[in-house]
């Protein structure tokens, strides 16, 4: 069995028998290749009231190598307007790149990171290269060439 | 939280080691370093002598082209390339080790040892913080290593140094080790912090850091480089003693500075520690044959 599923299994157990942090759902983990998390900020935030979905796609390597995630945009789920979000639903977060993970990083540590990301945030823009970006964007975040704002 | 991803991470003697060459020579040096980041090299190579790596450098640098030949006069004749992705140190490192306990006089002793302790270190990580579906995966597949070295696998063979070469070239077995020793290094600095928070400097500019932002960004993640601090540290929690061999164009006489990691003087008439050889930004493994 591949490192990653033997990790995200545990992972999984550990999230149906302990629960995830308040804001934090899981959504669908039916395999052990793609996951969908939705995350919220409670409290008094720029996003009071809002429900992010996550989209987490692993690896065979997971956790050695970062999973790839991004907001899901669709017709339900947009993406936050955030400085280090594009329209996309690509995020910039030093931890999901290869110079910030870490392989003791998990699922809901991720979660919880980009949960303060957005509880910090003072100001609903978007990132300033955000329409130039987007538009040469791969699809998968991890392919993109990390030249972030 | 922020989105800069351009920052090298060099140590700061590493940066120091680079300042002191001289353009042609760090041109060389970039292009050895990109080449063998190419992805094309193994992870952990045969071993090939000495004069492959002189070959490489006598259109180059007169000063590493002596200390390769004091190398060879100090009966050093091979070395064993690992590949520069930021992880070599952590690679060579656990080879030399496990290679170590296979070819002592009393293996299975030294085995069971070496089990017991990294069983032991399990309580350091715990200690650390580190949650058990964290490292436990990383874990075995370097205690399982070591226990073939004297408990036969189901098909009745013991570890040999080419099972031994494979295991490191299998992506996945070597990066599991890797991250193991990551994290064994890191519970070391972080439960002894008040020991090691005075040689603790951020690599790139120089001040002090906490031990545990330096933890997670320097040790625990992956790809980044081992500095004296880490290296100190991880030959403590495997009590095992290293030298390693600078390789770094400095000083004019053509010696080759040899620094110990030592953990306990040597027993008499031990073999001396295994030698990883330095050349800046990356650590390959030394060996007389």
């Amino acid at each position: 069995m591949a490192v990653s599923s033997r990790r995200l299994q545990k992972e999984l157990r550990e999230i149906k028998e302990n629960g995830t942090p308040v804001g934090i759902t899981l959504l669908q983990a039916d395999d052990f290749a793609t996951w969908f998390l939705s995350i919220e900020v409670l409290g008094e935030t720029l996003y009071a009231g809002e429900v992010f979905a996550l989209k987490f796609r692993f690896d065979p390597q997971y956790p050695i190598s970062a999973p790839a995630v991004q907001f899901v945009v669709d017709d339900y789920y947009k993406a936050p307007v955030h400085p280090h979000v594009y329209s996309n639903g690509h995020i910039c977060a030093s931890i999901l790149g290869s110079e910030g993970w870490s392989p003791v990083l998990g699922v809901i540590s991720i979660c919880i990171t980009l949960q303060s990301m957005l509880a910090s945030c003072k100001e609903r823009k978007p990132p300033p290269d955000n329409d130039g970006y987007v538009q040469r964007a791969p699809e998968n975040p991890k392919k993109a060439s990390a030249t972030y704002p | 939280m922020s989105g800069s991803h351009s920052s090298p991470t060099q140590s700061q003697s590493l940066n120091d080691d680079i300042n002191a060459l001289s353009v042609d020579e760090l041109d060389r040096l970039t292009q050895n370093v990109l080449d063998e980041t190419a992805s094309t090299r193994p992870l952990l190579g045969e071993t090939s002598p000495l004069s492959v790596l002189r070959e490489e450098y006598e259109r180059g640098s007169a000063t590493f082209l002596k200390q390769i030949d004091y190398l060879r006069e100090k009966g050093y004749t091979h070395f064993r390339r690992t590949r520069g992705d930021g992880d070599c140190f952590y690679r060579s490192l656990a080879f030399v080790w496990v290679e170590s306990l296979m070819v002592s006089p009393d293996k299975a002793f030294e085995a069971s040892k070496a089990l017991s302790l990294l069983e032991s270190s399990l309580d350091s990580l715990e200690a650390a913080g580190f949650q058990k579906l964290v490292y436990e995966d990383f874990y075995d597949a370097l205690a399982n290593l070591v226990r073939q070295i004297a408990s036969p696998a189901a098909d009745g063979s013991t570890l040999t140094l080419s099972a031994l070469l494979a295991a490191f070239q299998d992506p996945e077995t070597s990066n599991s080790i890797v991250v193991f020793l990551r994290l064994l290094t890191s519970a070391t600095i972080r439960v002894d912090e008040d020991n090691y928070a005075p040689f603790l400097f951020h690599p790139e500019i120089g001040e002090p850091i906490p031990p545990r932002e330096f933890c997670e960004n320097f040790v625990e993640a992956c790809g980044k480089e081992a500095d004296h601090v880490q290296i100190t540290a991880l030959t403590k929690a495997l009590n095992f003693s290293i030298q390693v061999a600078y390789l770094d164009g400095h000083g004019n006489d053509g010696t080759v500075n040899f620094v110990e990691f030592q953990i306990a003087p040597p027993e008499e008439g031990s073999p001396p520690s295994p030698v990883l050889l330095y050349r800046p930004g990356h650590y390959d493994i030394l060996e007389k044959h």
